[in-house]
């Protein structure tokens, strides 16, 4: 059995003429990184808020360590699937310091055990003397590192990242890209991401998805792929 | 493809995932504004009795035809002064423009019947005018004249005192929306006058429109005017048939028919805007550059500007202050305090139980994204544009039969209880203000969550929080600038509010309005200019609120 499982997903937006998602079947297993490259408006981010459970899928399943998350019968709503998200533009709470918005999905570890995985994953951003910046006081990739690090600390089953590059320049994201494998091998998590980057795909997935029009056309080692 | 059958099964799920606590509640809060509104429309259909027979056969024509004059009047006129100013003040620079642009929405600040007392205060016998005119210039007028308490005058003051929402919402999209339009027409060799009538006219009817139907809702809503100045319309007929002649029936049939034009002229507004909107295909707002004006020109807009800031602000606020001068020591005292702290505390109660629910509808939509729950918050707009006569007889008509159900409970707790407990209470008023007044707050915090979007929310829920600890942690704190402008714009409403508060407040319970408004009544216009002020001067604030530091805050 593999760790995740994406069965027949389907999906179509209100009013849309078409279906967004066309019969997305995809196995990953456990620790794997897979890049889903596409074109905008392709339904890359669509796959990942099905996965998250931001939209419902009027067909398919979606199962992760043998959990279901999603078929015809069952709809597990985002708060209860324990999977983790980075959103493009990241959504750090602006209200909240760094600290309060890593902690922000610890709400059911004791306070001890809180303050611990804070640090932790402080420590694996590199940002451990950043915590009582508020989000606007950071620059655009340590915004990006607290995004990754709130999305980790609840130790997710499955890691989503949508555009995780997009919002830096070009330099930046040569770096980061580097830092993120570094970080999400080290953690040893499960991940999908999205992107329109090839350059990204190659760097950092084990496996690549090339969706188009809502199907996947191809999938494999990123080298063959992307040849 | 997606087969029909799995759609309808996706929006059932849809739905099914948005029934919670917030959805029950949303629910729970439109039935109860649509009840009384509904109980009112079925009874159009009711059997006459007889005095329906009179009222049809002598009195309707005239409630009917006073009804629609004042209306279409006052909307008339308030959309060429209106339309008139906005283009003044936003296609040209001239003298005083800088106050007047914020300064000719002051109007807004006095409630008509004030003004209408006030005005009446003026021009009357012993008023300032005719006083001046008689001792110093030996001027003796026809009174016919300057007989403001007529149809005619009723239409003076919706005009003066209503025009700022015409002008507001047309200024704003000229400002916004027409500066390339402006400069390609007069690059194109046209005068002001002709880019005003063929371009600036045609392109900002939809906003001229949107104003002018406010403008008349406002006009149908009104009691104290027309009452003051002893015009029998709608609003006055319905309580002159229920409390004078006692018949609720038919009281009830012609609330019904005033509702059936308030819906008459909102559908004509969706006509007349055609398929124009507010808003236009360019995303590039450019700010106009004005014509500086010069010589005559100059004089011309400024003293017309400031003509009508004058009459429909300055004057009328000089002489309530020369009043309140006047008669401050014998109005001021315990009784004024107790009257004030009845506005404050109910305004203040009101408002925060107003914006409470419509956090939750507003909330209930966002989160759900079924046509259901989307209806559930345009409902709630009914309420705005249903007058307060209407709203009053429907309440009480809920209120008596809740009442009459509850009669056994009420003799459980106490044997000697009397038939009518929540009808005689300040709960009946505050549900009445919460029909008319929970739109403005709908409309203020679904601006609120659109302007945060949705993201903060789905981070959240990714995070573990589900949609009412998200709402509390996450979205409360995001949407704080809406729900402050919300609960501001609803206090002001209600500390101005006039028929509903008059009709409905229990026995001996007087807010200023009330009280000014009985002052006036009693011919103490004198007595009444110190609650009207403290009225004005809390509209006052939150015109300069919204208005003065908004701009600022654009810039």
């Amino acid at each position: 059995m593999m760790y995740v499982e994406i069965r027949g997903l389907t999906f179509r937006y209100k009013n849309a003429a078409e279906d967004t998602i066309q019969d997305f079947t995809l196995d990953i297993r456990k620790g794997e990184i897979i890049g889903i490259l596409g074109e905008s408006g392709s339904g890359k981010t669509t796959i990942l808020r099905l996965i998250a459970g931001l939209e419902i899928p009027s067909r398919g399943s979606v199962r992760i360590d043998g959990r279901t998350m999603v078929d015809g019968n069952t709809f597990l709503p985002p708060e209860r699937r324990g999977i983790g998200m980075v959103f493009q533009d990241y959504a750090l709470f602006p209200h909240m310091t760094v600290e309060a918005n890593i902690k922000f999905g610890l709400h059911r570890m004791d306070g001890a055990r809180r303050n611990e995985r804070l640090e932790e994953v402080l420590r694996l951003v590199n940002l451990a003397e950043y915590k009582r910046r508020y989000p606007h006081e950071l620059s655009g990739g340590q915004q990006q590192r607290v995004a990754l690090a709130r999305a980790l600390a609840p130790e997710p089953s499955l890691l989503l990242l949508d555009e995780p590059f997009s919002n830096l320049d070009r330099d930046l994201q040569q770096r980061i890209r580097d830092e993120l494998k570094v970080i999400l091998k080290g953690a040893g998590i499960t991940s999908i991401f999205v992107t329109h980057d090839r350059d990204d795909s190659r760097a950092l997935a084990d496996r690549v998805v090339i969706l188009r029009g809502g199907r996947m056309v191809e999938i494999g080692d990123p080298a063959e792929v992307l040849r | 493809m997606l087969c029909e059958g799995s759609v309808r099964v996706l929006e059932i799920k849809r739905l099914y995932t948005s029934v919670n606590i917030w959805g029950v509640l949303s629910w729970v809060f439109v039935l109860l504004i649509l009840l009384p509104n509904a109980n009112i429309l079925v009874n159009v259909f009711s059997e006459p009795n007889e005095n329906w027979d009179h009222i049809k056969e002598y009195l309707l024509r005239q409630y009917i035809s006073n009804t629609v004059l004042v209306t279409s009047l006052s909307g008339l006129f308030a959309a060429v002064i209106g339309t008139s100013l906005a283009w003044v003040v936003s296609v040209y620079d001239f003298p005083l423009r800088g106050f007047l642009k914020w300064g000719l929405v002051l109007p807004l600040a006095i409630p008509p019947y004030i003004a209408a007392y006030t005005y009446n205060g003026m021009l009357n016998y012993t008023g300032v005018l005719q006083t001046f005119l008689r001792n110093s210039l030996n001027i003796y007028i026809d009174q016919r004249y300057v007989d403001i308490m007529s149809l005619q005058g009723a239409v003076f003051i919706f005009t003066l005192f209503l025009y700022p929402y015409v002008y507001t919402i047309t200024k704003a999209f000229l400002e916004k929306q027409s500066s390339s339009l402006i400069e390609n027409a007069r690059v194109l060799g046209r005068s002001p006058l002709e880019v005003f009538l063929f371009v600036i006219l045609p392109v900002s009817r939809a906003a001229i429109v949107g104003g002018t139907t406010l403008v008349m809702l406002e006009v149908l809503n009104d009691y104290g005017v027309v009452k003051y100045f002893g015009i029998t319309t709608f609003s006055t007929a319905i309580f002159q048939t229920w409390f004078g002649m006692g018949d609720v029936d038919s009281a009830i049939k012609l609330a019904a028919m005033l509702m059936l034009l308030v819906f008459a002229i909102t559908m004509s507004e969706r006509a007349l805007r055609g398929r124009r909107r507010f808003s236009y295909t360019t995303t590039k707002a450019r700010p106009i550059s004005r014509i500086r004006l010069k010589g005559l020109g100059a004089v011309l807009a400024s003293g017309y500007t400031f003509m009508i800031f004058s009459l429909g602000f300055l004057i009328p606020t000089l002489q309530l202050i020369h009043w309140a001068l006047q008669t401050y020591r014998r109005v001021l005292g315990l009784k004024f305090l107790e009257l004030t702290l009845n506005s404050l505390l109910m305004a203040l109660g009101s408002a925060a139980l107003i914006v409470c629910m419509a956090v939750v509808i507003a909330n209930y939509s966002r989160i759900s994204e079924t046509v259901i729950a989307r209806t559930n918050a345009r409902v709630t707009i009914v309420g705005y544009s249903i007058p307060g006569a209407v709203i009053a007889i429907g309440v009480i008509v809920v209120f008596v039969a809740l009442d009459n159900h509850l009669y056994w409970l009420y003799r459980l707790i106490d044997p000697d209880t009397p038939k009518l407990v929540l009808t005689t209470s300040l709960v009946m008023l505050m549900f009445a203000y919460t029909i008319r007044f929970i739109a403005i707050a709908v409309n203020s915090v679904e601006s609120g969550f659109e302007k945060v979007g949705k993201k903060f929310f789905e981070a959240s829920r990714t995070l573990g929080m589900n949609v009412t600890r998200t709402f509390f942690k996450v979205d409360l704190r995001m949407i704080q600038p809406a729900l402050l402008s919300g609960f501001l714009l609803v206090f002001v409403d209600i500390m101005k509010e006039l028929p509903l508060t008059l009709i409905l407040r229990p026995f001996n319970f007087d807010t200023l309005a009330t009280k000014s408004f009985q002052y006036a009544h009693d011919e103490m216009i004198h007595e009444a200019a110190i609650s009207s002020l403290i009225i004005i001067l809390v509209s006052f604030a939150s015109i300069y609120f919204f208005h003065r530091v908004a701009d600022k805050e654009e810039r």
